[in-house]
């Protein structure tokens, strides 16, 4: 029997501090995450220095929890992993300054992980991957397929020209009075409400794979201060799974184009937005009602957001082929695939 | 007791491994390097120089800010990680005192950071009985204000420590007589770091060891502005 893997994994790109223990890449031994949201609803949004201030206090505490939690120690660890970018960059630097000290001081070898990859590898913890997969990436900093034709190769086939999905989430949320983060009150009021202000669909009739949601978003303020003005009372519901609506189509639009282009037996959906019930059901609707043989892979809700399990899983994936960093990384905030 | 110092609270990184007050390496760069990217590769150096490992360091010293926020968060991230993971004792000295341990010590100390627009980090030290003492505590003040609480002092025994040429010009106009030592002529030094942390007790509690930022964040500052209380049996973060 072949020697198993485990490695330790950091995450702190944005506003959650995770250390996690994972095995062979697809088993999680421990997933300990600090959540900062109730600190970033006081300002509406994440605070870069409040959170890089947050980091700090939670990140020895993750160690020992996750350490702990999986009933290693250090003799058991193979490898030190962690998020370099993209993120915000006083975030990602004390992810990076802990990880590196604790392969330093046990003698390990350390891999710095790309956060979008480490997103689309939480799937790994639900099913056996088949290469090449096709992967939809939506979060609050990012909507992007994702061809996956090899482990850790990654072509990204569009991107969002604007906002992110979860981004434009959060900003009509606060036009509806929602507090940050608003997707999931979005979601459950777009399940009551119905589709009745028909707002535009951007770039569902472009031939290309890129998202847009800036246009969307605005129409969408504009209905509501129009309404403020004459003093019209809009159906908060209705607005809600109007604004979801338009969304799920310009995803679904999307990802089928690509589908087409690039035939796959996997679609994986992964990050924040991933958790959206409204997304799960229309994705499965879609691919029964085209009779497709595709295997819909969700995160479990726990890993949709943001976690160092997923980190692992994609670190995995880098020991078996080596690539590893050396103690001068540094972080990379607009880190991307084709950067790589 | 060997002694493994470091400090990023400004530009300058500096690093000394030191054993019952023998300096065994000592690092320092003044030049732009990216703390994040040097630090751990300039502790691994001076360790190699001092044909020490990791292992061999009884307690980390660090200098815990006042500072560049992003720089004190550095090198107390790396400490507070290093003591935890290794199980080593961890010292965390005022970045402002180790700047004052440049000082002549027959004077009263006032170590500086700029802090734009006239405002500085900064903190009152004497020595008492050979070892330097905090008179004043360590804040983030207006020049004027400092000059305020600095007047009960006869000037000639003010020495004004890492001052820019503006806060130079402000001190030089108050004191005259003052003795002020440039940013350039005091550059802190971690083997005295080292040497201030066998007098300092050893933090208790790792885990909720924090960098001296000495300034709320400004959204903080808003949020309080407006009347909002910290209520504390709400936690703002927590495990999920
Ligand atoms: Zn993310």
């Amino acid at each position: 029997m072949e020697k198993d893997t485990l490695i330790m994994s950091f995450e702190s790109s944005c506003d959650e501090t995770s250390v996690a223990i994972i095995k062979n890449g697809n088993e999680i031994l421990s997933n300990i995450i600090a959540t900062q949201i109730k600190s970033h609803q006081r300002f509406g949004g994440v605070v870069p220095e409040v959170a890089s201030r947050h980091h700090v206090e939670e990140v020895t505490k993750c160690i020992n929890l996750a350490m702990d939690e999986a009933k290693v120690t250090y003799d058991d660890i193979d490898a030190v992993a962690v998020t370099y970018g993209p993120g915000l960059v006083g975030s990602l630097l004390i992810g990076i300054m802990a990880a590196k000290t604790v392969a330093f001081a046990h003698n390990l070898p350390l891999i710095k992980v790309n956060h979008l990859a480490g997103h689309i590898y939480s799937a790994n913890f639900v099913t056996k991957l088949q290469y090449p997969f096709m992967a939809l990436l939506v979060s609050g900093g990012h909507t992007e397929l994702v061809s996956v034709t090899a482990p850790g190769v990654f072509h990204t086939l569009g991107d969002t020209r604007d906002d992110a999905v979860g981004e434009a989430y959060d900003k009509i949320g606060r036009v509806l009075g929602i507090n940050y983060p608003a997707g999931k009150k979005v979601d459950q009021m777009a399940a009551v409400g119905s589709d009745t202000f028909d707002f535009p669909r951007a770039m569902v009739q472009e031939d290309n794979l890129d998202f847009s949601f800036s246009g969307l978003k605005s129409a969408f303020i504009n209905t509501v201060h129009h309404a403020d003005q004459v003093h019209e009372e809009l159906n908060k519901d209705d607005l809600a799974a109007s604004f979801q609506g338009a969304v799920l189509d310009i995803l679904t639009n999307k990802t089928f184009k690509a589908l087409k282009k690039h035939p796959v037996n996997q679609l994986i959906v992964a990050g924040g937005v991933s958790a959206n019930q409204g997304l799960r059901k229309r994705l499965a609707a879609e691919i029964a009602k085209r009779n497709l043989d595709i295997e819909l892979v969700f995160p479990p809700l726990r890993l949709c957001g943001d976690n160092a399990a997923m980190i692992g899983a994609m670190a995995q994936i880098q020991y078996e082929k080596g690539d590893f960093a050396d103690l001068s990384l540094n972080a990379d905030p607009s880190l991307d695939f084709d950067m790589e | 007791m060997k002694i493994l110092a470091f400090d990023t609270s400004n530009k300058p990184l500096s690093v000394a491994v030191v054993d019952d007050g023998k300096v065994l390496a000592h690092t320092e760069s003044t030049e732009m390097k990216t703390h994040s990217i040097s630090i751990l590769p300039d502790i691994k150096e001076a360790l190699e120089k001092s044909n020490l490992t990791v292992d061999d360091i009884d307690l980390i010293a660090v200098a815990k800010g006042p500072g560049s926020y992003t720089g004190v968060r550095i090198a107390v991230t790396v400490a507070k990680t290093l003591a935890d993971t290794l199980a080593k004792k961890l010292v965390g000295v005022s970045s402002l005192k180790l700047l004052a341990a440049n000082g002549d010590q027959t004077h009263i100390l006032v170590p500086l950071m700029d802090a734009r627009n006239d405002n500085a980090f900064a903190g009152v030290y004497q020595t008492v009985d050979g070892k330097l003492e905090n008179i004043i505590e360590d804040q983030h003040t207006s020049m004027e204000k400092l000059f305020e609480k600095l007047a009960q002092y006869d000037e000639n025994s003010l020495e004004f420590i890492n001052a820019t040429p503006r806060l130079q010009e402000l001190i030089q106009n108050q004191f005259p007589n003052a003795q002020v030592i440039t940013t350039e002529n005091s550059l802190p030094d971690a083997a005295k770091l080292a040497q201030l942390a066998q007098t300092t007790k050893p933090v208790e509690d790792i885990d909720s060891f924090v960098p001296t930022y000495l300034r709320l964040t400004q959204a903080e500052h808003d949020w309080y502005a407006k009347g909002h209380k910290d209520d504390g049996n709400v936690s703002y973060v927590e495990e999920v």
